[in-house]
């Protein structure tokens, strides 16, 4: 018996061929199995060959007059595949198609389809751009050849492939048979081989070119897929894009990628989580770029041009000052609006400037980038209250009002004993720290909560006199919302912690004398912890509240005014008033704020037709597992500098110093985004790979979509794609 | 014996690493090699072989490849490699330096066309451009006859009347890539075929010079000793042959293999994996009453030109079938065939070089031509598409 197996190279066709002989081999038959070998790689059409006989097999010749033929890409399923194949033979192909439909187009044979290629992608075998067939199509040639499996289990035992018995077993309950219906149509055995020239014709001259794009299933194609620092962003910065410029064109370049996005760099760069650094994938080869270090240092050390806009003619009110208010306000003056920015505070910032401590935001910094924004024209109203009563005035008179006013209404705790003095809300404790207003705190102080408040409380206090500082809080370290690199600072700087407590009372008599905690027990679900019988005490002299607070959008809404999607709205009536930050969303950091300021001022322009909204979140984000780390050195990360904790407590002086220089960009590694690295045009096996333009153009005559390009690209910035 | 699937390749390193680990108990055993295609697969599946006292040594080049077999074998280690083609062609010097050390190293040569252009088909005018290099040289038919033919080679090789490397050559991907049902030499025959080497001038503790210069005299003496032990080498082989199958069960061929000869017309005399194929179109001109037989060259150096003669005396017409071409003569077999046995009428054909698929209807062919012709002439190139 006589197979011809059709496949490309890289589909391994030929190991095919060779298990298949192992299992008739297992049977006790002669076998032999061989493949054509050539110049070519992947992608070019090639054969593989395999006899079967119950006496020693002594041909060495091709296949020219097969009993069965197996073509493992449906593509080359053509007159040339069946060429020779005896009447009554097996045709089985990889392919989606029913074997009725393939019977119709080869009269005269048995036909069979199994979907391989599926199945093997199913069972993960093969590479992201080369699916590998053969040992799942083997599964369905053994059925259909009526072997017994366990022959080919011990077949795919000896070629050591037993890994993918599972797809061979798929494809063995997955093949159709059609039976051979007619006589073929293919031409005779003999007119498979090449004709036999009389002993003296020559054939003189060169081979024809060849064209070796007809041999392509898929074509390479370059795209510029999301970086996943970009899409962490909140704020909708092109991380990738920035840090690319600063590395290739400097700081002024990376500025005004950034002001597309953000008109707070240096902020930012310094209060943010810094979701950017925790999505890199250079993190699992040596570590994350320190992105929220670039951001800062390009903040830091650019120039702020804000170019003049063609104005519009429209008016927006923003009502609050924060960074989600400032954000749209800023969005709006690139755009054209005139901006009036109100807010009751008599310094536009918000909770950036009465949150944030000025030992983690300098409010020189802050200064500069919002007075940049002022200096777009947008037009500061300081020391404006609005509610209910004025806003529907507001919403007569702007074109459009963007309302920012946060999380206005703090969380209190119901307890015994809350009513003793020397209790305080973090807000107002940091408010008035920050300001500059509070008086001096001493004694041993306890604070209840986990997030970035409970950790500027706890750290402010100790810059303001207080000789011992406790963090109590109900759930475990690992929990805590605050940044860990906060929580790590606060415990450098003599911040002590208690985990799994919850306050239970306040006692003392008029003055706090201690706290009554509940020892907690953590949900191993991952959910709420339960409290235990466990009782357990602090003595100290006061206590600072930080368990959050929430929007509270009754304060600044007239009856019936609803926000809905982003969008207030008069019973039924969209009024061209809109609402963001934390007081749509509840997000709760500045990045947050930032992404929803410039998402409503979309929203706002888009009312007017200006533009389209924000769409959705990009997807194809590029994984670590695509990128080939193999193409880069590996490079420390530049570590941000900080001052020693007893200095920055006892100056109250900035604690995070940030990177020492912008060479940080330079280990970036371009997720998704061709650097011209000329890796493909290298690599690509037909060198027909060119410079065009401003990247690459590919020669689709000569291009036989091996995918060598997309897979050697150290970026996963080409992908393959069915033609 | 074990019976398994496997290329000519894997074939010929299992073969090279039990001969290897038969030495263990001497000097050892020790490869230096290179890759190139189509023998890669030999080298690499030796290289992860378990060999004990072995080492394969993965070095630059072919030239050096065969220094260090060389090397080794003067160490008195056994010591093979392989290699192919434009290898050959770059190893050359130091392939004859090792006949002339008298060094039983053994090669297997996978014969690919020469380049450039660039090909890597069976062609046997790789083996054949070192046919005076002073290696005995055999050609193989089957993955079981490289396998085989490795282990006789290092016995022959070694044998104190021979002391010579020995070239164990086989055709490109017919038989390197293709996978058949090959038995497999076990260790214990392995070792009581294989006994450890005595090389009586390995390299030890007193001063010795290898390689000097030799003056006219002295060169005449040394060339004159290489040809006289291969004049020596055909009752060695009948020797081997003999304790192979003692040892193994499995008979090893003569220097030349003929097939319904006895009776025979007009014969096909070719070498390696044409003489399958030569078979079977005996057998079909058989059937149509042409008294038709073959021949297989299987030792090209020492040349059997006397069993030759002998072989092919009664037959009035004989194609030579050469897979080389010697540019400006024609096949290199057919010249030396004509050169020692005189025949009056040996035709040349030269068939399937560069790699095509010599199938029964080309050799049909040649046999049509052959039996048309009254005197042999110049030969002819058959294209083989």
């Amino acid at each position: 018996m006589e197979v011809r197996l059709h496949g490309r190279g890289g589909q391994g066709g030929v190991t095919c061929a060779k298990i298949l002989a192992a299992t008739w081999s297992h049977l006790g038959m002669s076998v032999q199995a061989f493949g054509d070998y050539s110049g070519e790689r992947s992608g070019a059409p090639v054969r593989a060959y395999l006899r079967v006989d119950s006496s020693p097999v002594v041909n060495r010749n091709k296949v020219y007059a097969p009993d069965h033929v197996l073509v493992l890409d449906h593509a080359l399923c053509d007159a040339a595949a069946v060429l020779g194949l005896r009447p009554g033979g097996t045709l089985i192909v990889n392919t989606m198609e029913d074997p009725g439909a393939l019977a119709e187009r080869f009269p005269g044979y048995r036909t069979a389809t199994v979907d391989a290629t599926g199945i093997a992608r199913e069972h993960g075998i093969g590479s992201r751009s080369v699916v590998i067939v053969n040992t799942t199509i083997a599964g369905a040639f053994a059925r259909i050849m009526g072997l017994p499996f366990e022959a080919l289990e011990a077949a795919f035992t000896a070629m050591h492939v037993e890994r993918d018995l599972p797809a061979a077993r798929a494809a063995w309950d997955a093949v159709r048979v059609h039976e051979a219906q007619g006589a073929p149509r293919a031409a005779p055995a003999s007119a498979a081989a090449a004709p036999i020239l009389d002993l003296v014709d020559h054939v003189v001259g060169a081979a024809p070119a060849l064209r070796t794009g007809a041999w392509r299933s898929t074509r390479p194609v370059y795209q510029t897929r999301p970086a996943p620092c970009s899409t962490a962003c909140p704020a909708g910065n092109d991380v990738v894009g920035f840090t690319r410029a600063l590395a290739t064109d400097g700081p002024e370049a990376a500025s005004e990628i950034l002001a597309r996005t953000s008109p707070f760099a240096s902020v930012c760069g310094r209060v943010c989580a810094g979701y950017c650094g925790h999505a890199c994938n250079r993190e699992a080869m040596d570590e994350a770029v320190n992105t929220r270090g670039i951001e800062r240092w390009i903040g830091d050390h650019a120039t702020i041009a804000r170019a003049d806009q063609p104005q519009t003619g429209r008016r927006a009110a923003v009502i609050g000052a924060g960074p989600a208010g400032i954000s749209a306000a800023y969005q709006l003056a690139r755009a054209g609006w005139r901006v009036d920015l109100l807010d009751a505070a008599d310094r536009p910032g918000g909770l950036l400037r009465s949150g944030i401590p000025p030992w983690r935001l300098p409010r020189e910094v802050l200064d500069r980038e919002v007075d940049a924004v002022l200096a777009m024209g947008v037009h500061w109203q300081g020391g404006r209250r609005v509610g209910p009563a004025e806003l529907p005035a507001l919403a007569g008179e702007y074109d459009a009002v963007i309302l920012a006013t946060g999380q206005s209404k703090v969380m209190d705790l119901d307890v015994p004993g809350r009513e003793l003095n020397g209790i305080e809300q973090g807000l107002e404790f940091l408010h008035d720290a920050n300001l500059g207003l509070a008086t001096q705190i001493s004694g041993h102080v306890v604070v209840i909560g986990g997030g970035n408040t409970a950790m500027d409380c706890a750290r402010s206090a100790l810059r303001r006199g207080a000789a011992q500082v406790t963090v109590v809080y109900r759930r475990t370290r690992a929990e805590m919302p605050a940044i860990p690199e906060e929580v790590e600072e606060a415990e450098e700087e003599g911040v002590q912690f208690r985990f799994l407590r919850a306050p239970l009372g306040v006692y003392g008599s008029d003055l706090v004398g201690g706290v009554e905690l509940a020892v907690m027990e953590s949900n191993p679900n991952g959910g709420a912890p339960t409290m235990s019988e466990g009782r357990d005490w602090i003595a100290c002299d006061s206590v600072i509240l930080a368990i959050g607070q929430r929007a509270d959008p009754a304060t600044l809404l007239p009856e019936g005014w609803t926000i809905r999607h982003g969008q207030v709205h008069a019973l039924e009536t969209p009024l061209p008033v809109f609402a963001t930050g934390d007081l749509a969303t509840g997000e709760g950091t500045v990045a947050h704020a930032i992404g929803d300021g410039a998402r409503i001022a979309l929203q706002a322009r888009a009312w007017f037709d200006e533009c389209k909204p924000a769409g959705p979140r990009p997807k194809g984000v590029v994984r670590h597992s695509e990128m080939r780390f193999s193409y880069f050195d590996a490079i420390p990360r530049l570590p941000a500098r900080k001052r020693p904790a007893a200095e920055r407590v006892a100056h109250s002086t900035e604690v995070d110093l940030g990177i020492e220089d912008g060479r940080e960009a330079d280990r970036c590694m371009s997720c998704g985004h061709c650097t011209h690295c000329d890796t493909c045009l290298v690599y690509c096996p037909e060198g027909i790979i060119l410079r065009a333009g401003d990247g690459y153009g590919v020669d689709l005559s000569q291009c036989k979509g091996c995918g060598v390009c997309a897979r050697e690209c150290p970026r996963a910035s080409i992908q393959m794609v069915a033609e | 014996m074990s019976v398994q699937l496997l290329t000519a390749n894997h074939a010929a390193a299992m073969a090279a690493a039990s001969a290897g680990r038969a030495n263990r108990t001497a000097r050892g055993f020790g490869s230096g090699v290179y890759p190139i295609t189509p023998q890669t697969e030999c080298i690499e599946y030796l290289s992860g072989l378990e060999i004990e006292r072995g080492k394969v040594v993965l070095v630059e080049s072919e030239h050096s490849a065969m220094a260090v077999c060389m090397g080794f074998s003067l160490g008195g280690a056994r010591s093979f490699t392989a290699s192919s083609s434009n290898g050959l062609a770059y190893m050359a010097e130091n392939v004859y330096a090792a006949s002339a050390y008298r060094l039983p190293i053994v090669m297997m040569a996978v014969n690919r066309t020469l380049g450039p252009p660039w090909n890597i088909w069976v062609d046997h005018g790789d083996t054949l451009m070192l046919r005076d290099m002073g290696w005995v040289q055999v050609y193989c038919e089957d993955n079981q006859e490289v396998h085989d033919m490795l282990l006789a080679a290092f016995r022959l090789g070694e044998d104190p009347r021979v002391l010579l490397p020995v070239m164990v050559c086989q055709d490109a991907f017919v038989l390197s890539h293709t996978l058949m049902s090959t038995d497999v030499a076990e260790q214990p025959a392995v070792d009581a075929f294989l006994p450890p080497l005595q090389l009586p001038h390995r390299l030890d503790t007193r001063a010795r010079t290898v390689g000097g210069l030799d003056f006219p005299h002295e060169a005449e003496v040394h060339r004159r000793q290489l040809h006289e032990t291969m004049g020596r080498l055909p009752l060695v082989w009948k020797e081997v042959q003999a304790a192979f199958v003692e040892t193994f069960g499995r008979t090893l061929p003569d220097p030349v293999v003929g097939y319904r000869l006895e009776d025979a017309d007009v014969a096909i005399v070719c070498m390696g994996t044409t003489a399958a194929t030569a078979r079977v179109v005996v057998d079909q001109l058989r059937a149509e009453g042409i008294n038709a037989g073959s021949l297989r060259v299987v030792m090209m150096r020492p040349f059997p030109g006397e069993a030759l003669r002998e072989a092919l005396a009664h037959v009035a017409k004989v194609a030579v079938v050469d897979r080389d071409l010697s540019p400006g003569i024609g096949g290199i077999l057919w010249t030396e065939l004509c050169g020692t046995t005189g025949h009056p009428m040996a035709q040349g054909y030269i068939v399937g070089i560069g790699g095509g698929d010599v199938r029964p209807e080309h050799l049909a062919r040649v046999v049509a031509d052959l039996r048309g012709r009254s005197t042999a002439g110049q030969p002819l190139i058959v294209e083989v598409a």
